[in-house]
This record gives structure tokens, C-alpha cells and sequence, in this order.
């Protein structure tokens, strides 16, 4: 069989239908509503009238079902930040955030990727920023470890061991460190099937609590971490381990400085046998892998 | 690969029924999976689709090839098909006759053309061309729609039944969206009915719909499968079965003994009705042995695209 080109209007009509899709909804009225007269008159003449619609209200069809189906994504995506904010004003973040982030990929795994980075700039000086911040990278982790690929555990050997001083040790996809100011991490098994009225606030921690978010074969499990133990394995996951430690030294309080070389060596041990690393590398690390 | 017995019921596995699913016996033939959820790298969605593979026959059902789309065919996700295909040896795959993308943009819906003969072309070579990659029956899906193309020439089933003539593919007829699509457009859906060539239908879907305000019907899945689709779907059941039956439910899933409810009507409903036996409708057994052409594996062949 021979190829056939691909029609010259296909590109134009499909960039016509396109923008139709990807028209923001309006939110004045209460209700997410398609603004049929803000479709390219292009677009609409494309179309028949139907017995019971207007050529412009059919193609609103197509163009509520891109906006709600992405909503839904995103919300699936981010369950903690949907719960605090109530899916309404979460809505209103994620349909700025299409905008000038639309899919590019066939996955909808996709979709949701760089909401929470770009969530601090949305809510402007919103009195909640931080917690939800949280909350947003909370749930990013929760996605990213869903998604992770099998990987083998760093087991070092004797040359591992010799080169561990000047080398970074690379955490694997399948973990993540998790610092958070307020209960979060307990908030999330709680939530409730209702997203529209928003989740009271969940109480702040007397101090940053620290966990680490693991992917394990049946779900993720948050393993709890001492307060200088994330420190350090922050540390170590960002720079080499001899500067990881002397880091930490330098930020510990002189009278506890004297339990540490114990400490960070069960630590460090621990992590290893937990299986927190996939290999050491003297490249720089990647700063989204840690809190 | 096996193929699918005709007269079978299979189910659209969602994880919603993960647990009962995979907790009691097998109560259906086979079942449907969503291929785009498994094409990524996590384990577990790769952990229960071997499950459930391992309990029977597991078709895929893709929505992202994007088969009409203007930009050329991804050669990578066709790739990542093709492994996913091979690893479950799924009995055929199907997506849909439509496009979802566009200008480096996916639109993640099923979106419609104008009927016109330069698309059946394009359409037929395509599918041809997936159906060579993947080694085993390709079938695509009609679509519901909500809109009228002035531009187009040829009416959907002449659309449908020419791309697949032309591809010499499978088709996967959805009769919930041949109703709807009946419905919005004002068309007799037996006329449809009447101009596809059952000897190419892969399997057969049902599913429920909404109703919009203003009358028109969208293909939601998330409802109970009307009366009306029923009546249609034993029309084309005497028209061509029989076919695998395969049931969508997408959106408020109720639990798995419900769906399996409504899937039972399909087979409760069949007795009693005819089928045909003719040589454009070859009897069951004949049908287990429906195979198209030259289904092997091929190189990639970019000038077919």
C-alpha cells in the first residue's frame, strides 16, 4: 500500500478544533460554564446545527469534557492540596496551570507534572502558601513513587567503600525524604470522598517532622525518621559524604557533637540495608529528589 | 496468540474491582485493560496486569494512538505497544478511529473528522501499518460523537466500513456509541448497523450514556446501559453474531457484582435470537478462525506513515 499525505487542511482544522478544547472555562456564574462566543467563528462554521443545538453549543460538548476530564487528572493527582483547597478553588489553580502547561504527551501520568511547582506562584500571598505548598508536594512524591521503576539496591563492596568518602550517594526513585511542618502525611489516608467542601487545616507539628516516603510492592509506606538522621541523608543524597558530614557536624549543637559518629554510622547503615540508595555518582544531584 | 471464542462476555478491568476481582474465580471470559496504564514503568500496574492475564485473556484497548492526528504516527509509543502486546499476548488490540492530538498538543479525548475519502486512505494505511507492527489483529473502534462536519462527504458507516475494508482490520463496534451518535445526528442506527462486515468485529462493546439538558447524548460510562442500546445491540446480534460482548464502565462504578449483572443481561438476551449463517457472516466456529492478512511482525517502515 502506498502512503497517502496527510490532507493539507487536516493541520489547520485540527488547530481550529484544538483551541476550541482548550477555551478556559468561565467561573463568574458559580458553575463552570463554555464560552461559545469566544469560539473562532472558523471553528464553529465547521459544524452543523442539530435539531436541539446550536453548532457552538455541540462543540462545547467537547470543549467542557477536555477541561473536566483534565480537572478530574489533577485532582486524582494532588488528593491532599483538592481536600485543603475544596475542588472549586482548586479548579481555578489547575485550569491557570493548563493553560500555560497543556499536555504534550499521551499519558495522563503526565498531566499533573510541574503543579506543585508552579502552585506557590498561583495562590500569591494566600494565607495557607505554605501548608499547601506541602500539601502539593506531598502528593508529587506520592505520585513520582507510584510510577517508579524497579531498581537494584546500592550494596557497596570494598570499592565502593573506598570511594564513599568523595562521592555522592544517589537515592533511589523508590524513595523519597519527606520533612513536613503540619500532619499531613496522617491527613491523607483520612480524606473524604467529598472534594468540594475544603478540609479543615491539619495541626502543626511541635517541630518538622521527617519520613521516608518508600515505594514498596503494595503501595507506600512512610517510615519515620529522627530529625538529624533526614537531616543528614538530605545531606547525603546532595553532596559527597565527606562534606554531607562535616555539614551536619557544623549544624549540630556543640554538646551533642560528641554522639554523632555513632549516630551517622547507624544511620547511614541503615539506609543501606533499607535499601535508600541505587549507587554513588560524582555528578551533581537532582534538587527534586529531596525536601 | 488464541484467539477469542465469539460467544464470550468480557469486562473493561478497572482498578475499582482490583480486590474482587483477583480474590474470587473468573467470572467472565476476558477482559479489557486500558493499554495507556500500563505502558509506563511502574511495577504495579505491570504486577496486576500479569494477575490478570493470569486468570485469562486480557485484550488491550488503547486511547492514545492518535490515528488521525496530522503529525505522523509516535513510533515510540507504538514500540511500547507492541512490547506490552507480546508480553500478555493479547488475543488482538484496539483504539479508536479519531484523533486526540495535535501541533505537539494531546488533547487526551475522542475526537471526530470530517467523513471524507482522503481520511478513509490515511485511516487505512495507518491501521495497516499498526496492525503489521504489532503482529497480531489491530481493530478500530467507532467513536461517539456530538458534531457534524459540513465538510463531510460520506456518511460514518460508509466512513467506518471503508477503513477497514481498506486496512483489511478488525473493527470494534461500540453499539452504545452508534446510539448516540444515532441520537445527536438524527440517523436510523440500523443503517449502520447494516453496512458493517461482522466478519471483521473483533468484539462488540456496551456501555451507558447522559443525557445533556439540551437532549444530547454523551458517552459517559457511567450509567447502566440503556434499554435502547440493549434492543440494538440484538439487532446487530442478528446481524452478525456471534461476537465477543464487552462491557465499559468507566465513571460511578458500582461493585463488581452489579456489573456483572448487567453484563449477564447480554446472554440472557441472546437466546432466542438468531444469528446468521452465510459466507459474509461465517458461522461461530468459522469465526474463531478469523486471522487477516500477514498479521507478522514488521520493521519499522517509516515511509509508510
Amino acid at each position: 500500500m502506498s502512503a497517502p499525505p496527510t490532507p493539507d487542511w487536516l493541520a489547520d482544522f485540527q488547530h481550529r478544533f484544538g483551541a476550541v478544547l482548550r477555551e478556559p472555562l468561565d467561573r463568574a456564574t458559580g458553575t463552570l460554564t463554555a464560552r461559545v462566543v469566544r469560539y473562532a467563528p472558523d471553528a464553529v462554521r465547521e459544524i452543523r446545527d442539530a435539531a436541539n443545538a446550536s453548532a457552538a453549543a455541540r462543540l462545547a460538548v467537547y470543549n467542557r469534557q477536555y477541561w473536566f476530564r483534565l480537572f478530574s487528572v489533577l485532582q486524582t493527582a494532588y488528593p491532599l492540596t483538592t481536600h485543603l483547597l475544596g475542588a472549586w478553588r482548586f479548579n481555578a489553580y489547575a485550569q491557570a496551570f493548563l493553560n500555560a502547561h497543556p499536555p504534550r504527551t499521551w499519558t495522563l501520568d503526565d498531566v499533573p507534572e510541574g503543579f506543585d511547582d508552579a502552585l506557590p506562584a498561583l495562590l500569591g500571598d494566600d494565607p495557607a502558601r505554605a501548608l499547601l505548598t506541602d500539601a502539593a508536594r506531598l502528593d508529587a512524591h506520592w505520585r513520582v513513587l507510584f510510577h517508579a521503576p524497579d531498581v537494584t539496591p546500592f550494596r557497596p563492596g570494598a570499592a565502593e567503600a573506598a570511594r564513599l568518602p568523595d562521592s555522592r550517594l544517589v537515592l533511589s526513585p523508590r524513595v523519597r525524604l519527606w520533612c513536613e511542618r503540619h500532619a499531613l502525611l496522617a491527613l491523607r489516608p483520612q480524606l473524604r470522598a467529598d472534594r468540594e467542601t475544603p478540609h479543615a487545616a491539619p495541626p502543626a507539628h511541635a517541630a518538622p517532622a521527617w519520613f521516608a516516603l518508600l515505594a514498596e510492592p503494595h503501595g507506600i509506606r512512610a517510615v519515620p525518621l529522627e530529625p538529624r538522621e533526614g537531616a543528614l541523608l538530605t545531606l547525603l543524597a546532595r553532596h559527597p559524604v565527606r562534606d554531607a558530614l562535616a555539614q551536619l557536624e557544623a549544624e549540630t549543637p556543640a554538646a551533642e557533637r560528641a554522639a554523632l559518629p555513632a549516630q551517622t554510622q547507624r544511620w547511614l547503615a541503615q539506609s543501606v540495608a533499607r535499601g535508600f540508595w541505587v549507587g554513588l555518582a560524582d555528578t551533581p544531584p537532582n534538587p527534586t529528589l529531596t525536601e | 496468540m488464541s484467539p477469542i471464542p465469539r460467544d464470550t462476555l468480557g469486562l473493561a478491568l478497572r482498578p475499582r474491582h482490583y480486590p474482587d476481582f483477583f480474590a474470587r474465580p473468573t467470572a467472565v471470559d476476558y477482559v479489557e485493560v486500558i493499554s495507556e496504564n500500563f505502558l509506563g514503568p511502574a511495577p504495579l500496574p505491570r504486577e496486576r496486569l500479569l494477575r490478570a492475564r493470569a486468570k485469562g485473556p486480557v485484550v488491550l484497548h488503547g486511547v492514545g494512538l492518535n490515528l488521525l492526528g496530522h503529525a505522523p504516527l509516535d513510533e515510540a509509543y507504538l514500540d511500547a505497544l507492541c512490547r506490552l502486546a507480546d508480553l500478555i499476548d493479547a488475543p488482538f488490540v484496539t483504539d479508536h478511529l479519531c484523533w486526540t492530538g495535535a501541533h505537539g498538543l494531546s488533547h487526551h479525548d475522542l475526537l471526530p473528522v470530517p467523513f471524507v475519502p482522503e481520511l478513509v486512505a490515511l485511516a487505512a494505511e495507518r491501521a495497516a501499518y499498526v496492525q503489521r507492527r504489532l503482529g497480531r489483529p489491530f481493530g478500530v473502534e467507532n467513536l461517539s460523537s456530538y458534531v457534524d462536519f459540513t465538510r463531510s462527504t460520506m456518511t460514518e458507516w460508509e466512513f467506518v466500513a471503508a477503513v477497514v475494508r481498506e486496512a483489511d482490520c478488525g473493527l470494534l463496534l461500540d453499539v452504545n456509541n452508534v446510539f448516540v451518535s444515532s441520537r445527536n445526528h438524527g440517523f436510523d442506527p440500523l443503517d449502520y448497523l447494516r453496512a458493517m462486515d461482522f466478519s471483521r468485529v473483533l468484539q462488540v462493546h456496551v456501555a451507558g450514556h447522559s443525557r445533556e439538558p439540551d437532549g444530547t447524548l454523551v458517552d459517559t460510562h457511567d450509567h447502566p446501559v440503556t434499554d435502547d442500546v440493549w434492543a440494538l445491540y440484538a439487532r446487530a446480534w442478528e446481524l452478525g453474531g456471534p461476537f465477543p460482548t464487552l462491557l465499559e464502565w468507566d465513571e460511578k462504578i458500582p461493585p463488581l457484582d452489579e456489573v456483572l449483572a448487567v453484563l449477564a443481561r447480554a446472554r440472557t438476551m441472546r437466546e432466542g435470537l438468531s444469528t446468521p449463517r452465510s459466507p459474509s457472516n461465517p458461522s461461530a466456529e468459522d469465526r474463531v478462525r478469523i486471522s487477516f492478512t500477514n498479521p507478522t511482525h514488521d520493521a519499522k517502515n517509516p515511509t509508510l506513515r
